[in-house]
């Protein structure tokens, strides 16, 4: 038996070779996301449970000592600390403004909770020194050793020394954000001007540090034990415990990529379905004698299943190690997009378990069909077997429907017809063909249906630039700047603030919809707007927009309503604003894809019940030009403006910076199904030119005949060759008439997956032209090793085969 | 017209070097109808095949015309087959993917001896010549064995080759049909056609010119015989 397998895949040789680099290609792509999704999920989690995240974070007025002691005292925690997170903006030399995050520690050298990793440079940080997440040092363009100036909302620019990095493994990363996270004592805070105070509790559970609802309860007796000692919880946030905050996302991203990854690897079977019905087809002779002289089906089955094992077992022996390498690679490109570094790149053992075990599994079931089908020929027919194809050319309707389409050069009509001679092996090919093309079209069009819906979203913002204000200020001083501030078109005074719907205790456990989705129980963005805005034009999903007048009305970006179910226009809310309650009507839902949860009111309305008449705490601005030095050249000298009529920006992000970190999330999904697509077309590529090796070991009679009436090699070659461009040609046909439905779908399960949002689904007709070129260029190239060697044969050779 | 001069051919098999032809002289003229006749492995096919350019001998000369063939290259050499040489097969041997029509018409596409304009109609007049031009538009396996045949033929005629060969092609044949093949190519032969036939059938005598027999590569001396016309 060993003997016949051995003997077989010899002649076999190249064919054999060209399956087993498919099926080594599939695995090596599965392994690699599958290894990858082991890899990062074990090691975003254990790298985050390493810093001892906090379970929760309450945020309250100015902690003293006592406070602390008291909440420490609680038997349900084991630990808790104060620290301070303050706004402020940071620049380095003759660079821009940027947006900071400074985070007040009060001794760097006993961080238990939520812990920092030192990098390089000093640590800890002395009075007048500031540290920076590793990642934002490249957003702030400083280097260690640099003076940079920093300034938040209630003090004067001050120089600080940047004297070292830290990494935070709990951040997003720096650069996708377009912000500096820094760290300072709470003496250099009192350096800046500020009060020298920290206002958060992040406190740890003593047990059950992964229950939620355990975590609830507990936060729910420290926010009573804060406020009995007069100290009012401003507010609460309660992360997914030891889960990192973007462990479920890119769990659910890899897991969406293993699933494709086993796509690839099934494809590749096809080629053993190929091959092998090949293979039975021109042995029926030797099953027959087989059988002749005492082998049972199953006793010959086995041959060709140990045939098709021995294939799957060389695959995964060339396959995994590549996919060890991949996943490497993607881990890596992966950890530099989370901000967290790897500690062990080993996979678990499950997953070179189950890619072994699927591995197998592929080829022997893709062999199920051809084998047992050839096996199961009687013995009169095996040995009556002439060698003739019974599928004779002609026999179908659909065979004298080709043949009634004529042309006048004959070489190509035989190039064309012959594409349909094995129609099942066709079919097989065209569907890895195709599957490569539709990968690539979709990773296109679901680029442009994202830049579309992006497109979507921000024209409604009619704005360039949006400044937060360190305070709310009265805007006849705000417009007082503005008009000191060339290049402004058009501003309006807006007021932003936080709320959270009035209902239960601690709240849910926060879900961190990246980039929008639901909201956390930290609450959400509340913007009062004039009514009569020519800012802002939301695109109206149900009901309306706000109208002059409005009184208690609100409208809902979809984001926010889908985190309250039932909610839609015509319901009533009640929010949870500063200290108090207020209930408003929902007159309208805004589609707002990508957006974090917001709630729109009238500023009128808001000036009226809330004593802010007047008064603004951010605004919007229309810019003459919106490239990116003229928008930082207006920055400045906004800043300046509002220096001089002692008002002061916090924040700034323009439309081009708001932009970008969607495009990043875009580029992870985009560079993904490029390399499926390239991965798909490397096993279709060689599926082609199996099934074109097979079609001309089939034919190498009829090439005889063609050479013997006057074809030159050349013209063979050129036949061949044809035949596998329009093989090419018809995957890119089939592929594009999926295109449209496969890509739209897709996109939305990836998105909505991702983003929990659905797209604004958009062709990208480039993609039909780009991928036309690649399929008439893998036909080309599929066909032409094949192709050489068919004009290579002899004529007598030819002739001679049977 | 045809020519070979101490033609052997020697191939490499597993079992070492064995001679398929020895030293074989043989002129074949113009117009004559010629049966090679001899045992399995006598040889037979592989002298048609030197003749035809379709193998190369290791040994000797053969020319076909004026044209010494042993020495062209493989892409002269298919020029020259498509133009001089026709061929007949036992199996038929027409492409399964083509009409009777478009199988006619492929050498032509190959030599371009004729406007393609001028090439359909060509195909025609053959078929009807040969007597299967109602089946011009059917494809191979919708065609009888005999049809088949006859279509062989009209392809082998396509670029008019002064030589037709023909590979045991009644081999397939009921012996009525048989019959009417030979009779096909004695009208082509008397039409200053060179026609040389491989064949098993032994009772040819008022049908073609001579016959020569091959025993293990070697023509049997003297063997050679011309029948009465």
């Amino acid at each position: 038996m060993l003997g016949k397998i051995l003997g077989d895949f010899k002649q076999e040789r190249i064919r054999t070779g060209l399956v087993v680099l498919a099926m080594a290609l599939g695995i090596a792509g599965f392994c690699a996301v599958l290894s990858a999704y082991g890899i990062l999920t074990r090691e975003l989690n254990q790298g985050y449970l390493a810093t001892n995240p906090a379970s929760a974070t309450l945020t309250t007025d100015k902690i003293d000592d006592a406070l602390l002691a008291a909440i420490a005292s609680n038997r349900g925690l084991s630990d808790v600390e104060a620290r301070r997170v303050v706004s402020g903006r940071i620049k380095a030399g003759p660079a821009q403004w940027r947006n900071l995050t400074l985070f007040v520690v009060k001794d760097f050298g006993k961080i238990r909770v939520s812990t920092l990793q030192p990098e390089h440079g000093a640590w800890p940080p002395a009075t007048g020194e500031i540290l920076i997440e590793r990642d934002a040092l490249q957003v702030a363009r400083a280097r260690i050793g640099d003076m940079v100036t920093v300034k938040t909302a209630a003090s004067q620019e001050q120089a600080l020394r940047l004297s070292g990095s830290v990494h935070d493994v709990g951040q997003a990363q720096a650069r996708m954000e377009n912000g500096v996270y820094g760290y300072i004592t709470v003496a250099t805070l009192a350096q800046l001007g500020e009060q020298p105070f920290l206002d958060q509790l992040n406190i740890l559970v003593a047990q059950d540090r992964f229950n939620v609802d355990h975590i609830r309860n507990v936060v729910a007796e420290v926010r009573k034990s804060v406020e009995s000692l007069q100290h009012p919880v401003r507010r609460v946030s309660i992360p997914q415990p030891g889960k990192h905050p973007h462990a479920e996302i890119m769990g659910l991203l890899l897991l969406a990529m293993s699933g494709f990854g086993f796509v690839v690897l099934a494809l590749s079977g096809i080629l053993v379905v190929n091959l092998l019905s090949a293979l039975m087809a021109s042995q029926v002779g030797q099953i027959g004698v087989m059988k002749a002289i005492g082998g049972t089906r199953w006793r010959i089955a086995r041959i060709y299943f140990a045939q098709a094992l021995l294939m799957g077992a060389a695959a995964i022996l060339i396959g995994v190690p590549i996919g060890v390498w991949g996943s490497r690679e993607l881990c890596r490109y992966l950890a530099v997009f989370l901000n967290f570094d790897i500690g062990s790149f080993a996979a678990p053992a499950w997953v070179y378990l189950l890619v072994a075990v699927i591995g197998l599994l592929v080829p022997l079931f893709a062999a199920g069909y051809p084998v047992w089908k050839g096996t199961g020929i009687s013995v009169r027919e095996a040995l009556a077997d002439s060698g003739v194809s019974s599928n004779v050319f002609g026999a179908s309707a659909f065979d004298r429907a080709l043949a009634g389409m004529s042309g006048p050069f004959r070489p190509l009509l035989l190039a064309i017809r012959n594409s349909f001679r094995q129609r099942t092996r066709l079919v097989l090919t065209l569907i890895t063909l195709s599957a490569s093309g539709l990968f690539f079209m979709s990773a296109l069009n679901i680029r442009a249906s994202m830049i579309n819906t992006l497109d979507r979203l921000f024209s409604a913002k009619k704005f360039d630039l949006s400044v937060s204000l360190a305070s709310m200020y009265p805007f006849e001083k705000v417009e007082r700047a503005l008009r000191n501030t060339p290049g402004i078109v058009r501003a309006e005074g807006w007021i932003t603030t936080r709320a959270s719907f009035a209902k239960g205790g601690g709240g849910g456990a926060a879900k961190h919809g990246h980039g929008g989705g639901a909201p956390t129980n930290d609450g959400f963005v509340v913007i009062a707007l004039p009514t009569n805005t020519k800012l802002l034009t939301p695109e109206i999903s149900e009901g309306r927009g706000l109208l002059a007048g409005d009184t208690d009305a609100i409208v809902l970006n979809s984001a926010l309503a889908s985190s309250e179910p039932g909610t839609q226009a015509g319901s009533t809310v009640t929010l949870i604003m500063g200290p108090g309650q207020m209930s408003w009507r929902v007159v309208g839902i805004a589609r707002e894809p990508f957006s974090p949860a917001t709630a729109y009111i009238s500023k009128e309305y808001l000036e009226q019940v809330g004593g802010h008449d007047g008064m603004a705490n951010s605004v919007r601005l229309k810019l003459e030009k919106t490239d990116a030095a003229s928008i930082d050249s207006v920055k400045a000298s906004l800043d300046r403006s509002l220096e001089r009529e002692g008002l002061r920006a916090l924040a700034s992000a323009s439309k081009l910076e708001s932009r970008f970190s969607f495009d990043q999330h875009m580029l992870m999904i985009y560079v993904f199904l490029i390399v499926m697509a390239g991965i798909i077309g490397g096993v279709g590529g060689l599926g082609l030119m199996t099934t074109m090796s097979l079609n001309v070991l089939e034919r190498r009679r009829e090439m005889g005949v063609l050479r013997a009436i006057g074809a030159s090699p050349r013209i063979v070659w050129l036949i061949v060759v044809a035949e596998s461009l329009i093989i090419g040609v018809l995957s890119w046909l089939l592929a594009a008439l999926v295109a449209w439905p496969f890509s739209r779908a897709l996109g939305s399960v990836l998105t909505v997956l991702m983003f929990r949002t659905p797209l604004d689904f958009s062709m990208e007709l480039i993609g039909l032209v780009i991928w036309f070129v690649v399929s008439v260029s893998l036909g080309i190239l599929a066909g032409f090793l094949p192709a050489w060697r068919a004009s290579k044969l002899t004529v007598r050779e030819a002739l001679a085969n049977s | 017209m045809i020519s070979l001069r101490g033609v052997g051919k020697v191939y490499d098999s597993p079992a070492g070097p064995f001679g398929a032809l020895k030293n074989v002289d043989l002129e074949i003229a113009a117009g004559e109808f010629v049966a090679i006749v001899g045992k399995s492995g006598s040889g037979k096919s592989t002298l048609l095949n030197m003749v035809g350019g379709i193998d190369r001998p290791s040994n000797g000369t053969v020319t076909v015309g004026d044209t010494p063939i042993q020495r062209m290259s493989e892409n002269d050499l298919a020029l020259w087959r498509g133009r001089t040489v026709g061929f007949v097969f036992q199996f038929f041997q027409l492409l399964p993917t083509l009409t009777a029509a478009e199988n006619v018409m492929l050498p032509m596409d190959f030599c371009r001896m004729l406007p393609p304009r001028e090439r359909r109609a060509r195909a025609l007049e053959l078929l009807d010549r040969i007597g299967v031009a109602d089946q011009a538009n059917k494809l191979p396996a919708a065609l009888s064995g005999g049809q088949q045949q006859r279509v062989a033929i009209a392809r082998a005629l396509a670029n008019d080759p002064p030589v037709i060969l023909a590979d045991e092609p009644t081999g397939n044949l009921d012996s009525q049909t048989g019959d009417a093949i030979f009779r096909l190519f004695r009208e082509l032969a008397d039409a200053r056609k060179t026609v040389v036939v491989v064949t098993h059938e032994r009772d040819l005598s008022g049908i073609i010119d001579d016959t020569v027999e091959l025993v293990d590569g070697v023509v049997v001396p003297g063997f050679r015989v011309r029948h009465a016309g």
